[in-house]
């Protein structure tokens, strides 16, 4: 029972911000948010047209077959999901009560560009399309925030270098 | 998002990301970043417009390859640009 209250009230809130963006900006302003003095930067190492690229979403993006994201936990869920990057979105599905993600439901790829990216190899923009990429949901908060910074996305970064992968587009929701 | 950006760059690649609020990526710092003005649920753009999808896309990459200054945000305002669907 409180756990359907509480998905509702998720999503209830999901749905107004999303309908009124002044009051998710009103939110946001007073809102503590990580603060960072300084920058990493990494300059490019080829021209963009030999450049394999991987996506990172927080979209809270799955296959079908992978378990669902964690939506009852407040503070949610630090985990991520692989996503074969030849995927057929008929394969996927988001799981994510913060934000409202109707249209997304419509066409993943205005969350999740997986069909898009791939048109850009074809065209020539991208020299590759890397074999996987990689989605989270974007709700982190509490202990999870150090989980996710000194555990989880420094090892998705590991796995993105092993797969030589030079360029990364990040996706929010 | 822009903690997982941020550990991505660190880890030796170049990296862009959508900002959907100004305020967030402000205090998080990812070192590059596009605000395109679309609503929240719409990184790339609206269901179905995949000219419109690709353009953001290929805008990301513009600037991947444009920018020189850690920190940097484009503001754009996409959502006000003419349907190219």
């Amino acid at each position: 029972m409180i756990s359907n209250l509480k998905q509702l009230k998720d999503r209830t809130l999901a749905k107004i911000f999303s309908k009124n963006p002044r009051l998710f900006r009103g939110w946001a302003k007073h809102s503590t948010f990580m603060r960072f003095t300084n920058i990493p930067w990494t300059p490019l190492k080829r021209n963009i047209r030999n450049s394999r690229l991987a996506l990172i979403t927080t979209g809270g993006v799955r296959l079908t077959s992978q378990p669902s994201f964690d939506m009852l936990d407040p503070n949610g869920d630090p985990t991520f999901r692989e996503i074969p990057s030849t995927i057929s979105i008929n394969d996927l599905i988001i799981t994510h009560n913060y934000y409202d993600h109707s249209d997304a439901d419509k066409d993943i790829n205005i969350v999740f560009p997986v069909e898009r990216v791939q048109d850009l190899k074809t065209a020539g923009d991208i020299s590759d399309v890397n074999h996987r990429h990689f989605s989270f949901m974007g709700h982190i908060l509490g202990k999870h925030i150090h989980t996710l910074m000194n555990d989880v996305a420094p090892r998705v970064a590991r796995m993105l270098k092993e797969d030589c992968v030079d360029i990364v587009i990040l996706t929010p929701a | 998002m822009g903690l997982i950006q941020r550990a991505i760059e660190a880890a030796g690649m170049s990296t862009i990301s959508i900002s959907l609020s100004k305020e967030i990526t402000r205090s998080v710092r990812p070192p590059r970043a596009v605000y395109p003005g679309f609503p929240l649920g719409h990184p790339i753009s609206f269901p179905g417009q995949t000219v419109r999808q690709l353009s953001t896309l290929r805008l990301l990459l513009k600037y991947l390859e444009e920018m020189n200054m850690p920190g940097t945000i484009i503001e754009l305002d996409l959502n006000k640009s003419s349907e190219q669907k």
